[in-house]
């Protein structure tokens, strides 16, 4: 079920309903359990097979690693645990590329081999319950918290409808505790949680899907070589497009918890101000980067190993990180690029760092306009559909070579400056701030104002239900 | 080792996990924002029906699906017509209704080819009716699917998505804003924006019918009264044209295979649903202006609707063969006004009555 839809508005007033109705906390939270289940097969029922198994195998995979001593046991089933999650994104979300790959290569080798059409549909958000489940299987191995006691608090934790499909990806340490006690949203939190819903119904509907998609989708979508123009406009249009798409999910899942009264952590901290690729992946997709940090990298020796094998565990984690976004090799080099821009950061950060200059203003903003247009770069090869529209985006953004097709109409020009501009703006003067404090911060009269003009053009805009782009990851 | 993951957090640990809140009356700020939001809908909703917008369903592809399904609900016996916009503007149901006694199935789609429905109803089984399929040229020889989605909607619809469908069908016939034609970048886009020179600015077909919950479709009374939006949906028509002449050889060559192809698919569609029983016939509608120069240019008679008339051995017919199918108005030159529609649709029965009882008697000699 999209947030962006008339079903989800239904469903969003009986969840809440219920949940403020006078029942136990039982069975508010089956009632919870339930709503998450039926959230998710409003796409494809026969999908929640999926969060079954990943319930049930990681519920005993983790009572019994608790109680395990002896190692190499506990490898075992620590080993089932990642089979059968990893076998499960592999099958549904790699099979294809695995099988594309099997093919390339034996073609290359002079063997002709046609596989029938892998014709197999990916679950939503897959990659999201995936790890998030796998979090918990791994606190309990790697002995950093105990496995739950309640099993209904465990698949609430698993299936939580919020953040189910495309996160915030959240640790059972953040979430579980929060099952165990009774939860009901205080009048502020609803009406801020409902203000969250809000911004994010805006970010996605107005911003990412009115004024953005319509330039990428042109430009991404041509097949001749573009005017630099057309082809920056376009890369741009998508930076904000995915900002605003997947920022704008988040959003809204932290105020649809938020009015059921659970905390969800942030996903985003305005990244388009980052200074740097570090601080960049503290600002985008946070309880990704935190999760590969924690659970892949750190594993991995981190930065304890010394400096060659720091670097390649940067490239190893962003890779597999590129790779995590979708089953094709242009990912692979949007993950590769990000490893490698932390790499040499890293190294001139150790060499020329610590000089007082780059604490300066001036400095500071042109670093954040050097993060910004290196992130550009990447989000090429995230957004192209293949090499070679990549390869000749690339091109014309670089040499600027002006003989090539221009695509984009005037209105599509304008809404991309606008709302680049606007955004780029507004991450900086964010930078070192918190939403919720500069609202605060706001005459009451105002927020209601601009409030209302959010939900106006909400409704105006009138979106087609479009899917959010990290649906598919 | 951190309990955390267990379920037995006391409560004085649980701030760690609550978001901050803003420190104003952000009650007052919700309160304040849905009277804003009130007033300016309010607004919007004013101006489109000073503008003459009536309010009716949305011709959505969720619309499409549930007409669709009716086939093999309990309906595929029916009369169930396909074909482009000149099919749902001209052929009139009520009208149709009052001179068969049965309301037919509309499934035809605004600059879609209706090849490909033929070609799901032939694997229908529950496809035992009769087909009425609308041929206009620039769709049905070329297989343009400008609703291609409907197709894909009607078979992979989520629970999630038929559901949105009829929470929307509740609001649809009391929102006179509630158009894909008014919704904000679409009003934004049609502004009059300076033309960047070397880019072609596609102008987007605007509102040009009304529509019931069973797709019974009508034109927009402004089309009719109003001159300048008549024209304004005749340069939309016009924007694609170029004379054949300015094609390259291999344009020409690319298009006249595509027509050859989308004429033997609707033969074998065709012969398919007649092996099962079902009578298909083609009807092609009324046109003028700039269509007296495209049809006769890329869909010459002889090379197209003779070839497939003459290959599908079904009934044919055509409105320039047929005195009592000429004479209608057509505000913007490709479909009928509203009432023109009544008698066109009256006439049109009428004259497939006579023909078929002459095509089906000649079949049996």
């Amino acid at each position: 079920m999209l947030f962006n839809s008339l079903t989800f508005v239904v469903f969003f007033v009986l969840v809440l309903a219920l949940h403020n109705a006078p029942l136990s906390w039982t069975t508010k939270k089956t009632n919870l359990l339930i709503a998450s289940y039926l959230f998710y097969a409003a796409w494809n029922p026969p999908f929640v097979i999926l969060l079954w198994i990943s319930t049930f195998i990681d519920w005993h995979v983790a009572k019994r690693l608790f109680i395990e001593e002896a190692k190499s046991r506990r490898k075992m089933l620590l080993a089932i645990s990642i089979i059968v999650n990893l076998g499960l994104l592999g099958y549904f979300k790699y099979g294809g590329f695995l099988l594309e790959n099997f093919v390339a290569i034996a073609a290359a080798a002079g063997v002709e081999y046609q596989p029938p059409e892998w014709n197999i549909i990916l679950p939503v958000g897959i990659s999201f319950y995936t790890f998030q489940t796998m979090a918990y299987t791994l606190d309990v191995y790697l002995r950093r918290a105990e496995p739950s006691k309640s099993f209904l608090d465990f698949a609430l934790f698993v299936t939580f409808f919020p953040q189910l499909v495309a996160g915030p990806i959240v640790r059972p340490t953040h979430l579980l505790p929060q099952f165990a006690v009774p939860r009901v949203a205080t009048p502020k939190q609803l009406y801020w949680g409902l203000g969250l819903m809000t911004i994010g119904m805006f970010q996605k509907i107005v911003v990412a899907d009115g004024m953005l998609a319509p330039a990428a989708d042109a430009v991404f979508g041509a097949e001749a070589m573009l005017h630099p123009v057309d082809a920056w406009l376009g890369t741009l249009a998508f930076s904000g497009q995915i900002f605003s798409d997947f920022a704008g999910y988040s959003t809204t899942a932290i105020g649809v918890a938020l009015t059921l009264g659970f905390g969800l952590p942030d996903n985003f901290r305005f990244p388009y101000a980052a200074i740097g690729f570090s601080d960049f992946w503290r600002r985008w997709h946070i309880s990704l980067s935190s999760w590969l940090r924690d659970y892949l990298y750190v594993p991995l020796g981190g930065n304890r190993k010394g400096n060659l094998r720091t670097y390649a565990n940067l490239m190893t984690t962003m890779l597999l990180g590129g790779l995590w976004h979708g089953a094709s090799w242009t990912f692979v080099v949007w993950g590769g690029l990000h490893g490698l821009y932390l790499a040499v950061e890293r190294w001139l950060k150790a060499r020329v760092g610590r000089k007082a200059i780059w604490g300066r203003l001036p400095a500071q903003i042109f670093l954040a306009l050097l993060t910004y247009f290196l992130v550009n770069i990447t989000w090429v090869f995230f957004r192209a559909p293949d090499f070679a529209t990549a390869w000749r985006m690339i091109v014309t953004m670089l040499t600027f070579v002006t003989d090539g097709e221009k695509v984009l109409i005037t209105p599509h020009i304008v809404q991309v400056v606008i709302a680049i501009g606007v955004m780029l703006v507004v991450h900086w003067r964010m930078r070192e701030r918190k939403l919720d404090e500069v609202v605060g911060r706001m005459p009451a009269w105002l927020t209601g104002v601009i409030w209302g003009v959010m939900l106006t053009l909400i409704i105006i805009t009138q979106g087609g239900s479009d899917a959010f782009i990290y649906f598919q990851f | 080792m951190p309990s955390s993951t267990s379920n037995s957090e006391n409560a004085a640990d649980m701030s760690k996990f609550e978001r901050t809140l803003p420190g104003n009356a952000i009650g007052l700020s919700a309160l304040i924002g849905l009277l804003v939001m009130i007033v300016i809908m309010s607004g919007w909703e004013m101006y489109w029906r000073s503008d003459g917008s009536i309010p009716s369903y949305r011709n959505s592809e969720g619309l499409w699906a549930i007409q669709r399904r009716r086939v093999n609900e309990t309906e595929g016996d029916k009369t169930v017509l396909a074909g482009s916009s000149r099919m749902y503007f001209n052929l009139q149901l009520d009208v149709w209704e009052q001179e068969s006694g049965e309301r037919p199935i509309q499934l035809s789609l605004e600059g879609t080819s209706p090849v490909s429905l033929m070609e799901d109803l032939a694997e229908d089984p529950d496809m035992t009716g009769t087909l009425l399929v609308g041929v206009a040229g620039e769709m049905f020889f070329t297989g343009f699917e400008y609703r291609g989605g409907a197709f894909t909607r009607f078979a992979q619809e989520t629970p999630s998505q038929w559901m949105g469908q009829q929470i929307s069908m509740l609001v649809e016939p009391y929102l006179a804003f509630y158009q894909h034609d008014y919704s904000l970048f679409t009003v934004i886009k049609r502004q009059p924006f300076p033309r960047r020179e070397g880019v072609f600015f596609e102008m987007d077909v605007r509102r040009l019918a009304t529509y019931t919950k069973d797709r019974h479709a009508r034109m927009y009374s402004k089309v009719e009264t109003d001159p300048e939006y008549a024209e304004i949906a005749k340069e939309i028509w016009a924007q694609f044209y170029r004379p054949i002449d300015e094609l390259s050889e291999e344009e020409r060559a690319q298009g006249l295979e595509n027509h050859n192809a989308q004429i033997d698919r609707a033969v074998a569609a065709t012969k398919k649903l007649q092996e099962r029983g079902v009578e298909v016939i083609f009807v092609r509608h009324p046109f003028e202006g700039i269509y007296d120069i495209i049809e006769p240019m890329y869909f010459p008679r002889a090379a197209s609707w003779d070839v497939l008339i003459e290959r599908t051995g079904a009934l044919g017919v055509h409105w320039q063969d047929h005195e009592e199918l000429q004479g209608f108005h057509l505000p913007e030159s490709s479909h009928l006004a509203a009432e023109d529609a009544d008698r066109f649709t009256q006439a049109l029965y009428r004259l497939i009555e006579r023909e078929r009882a002459q095509h089906n008697t000649g079949e049996q000699e």
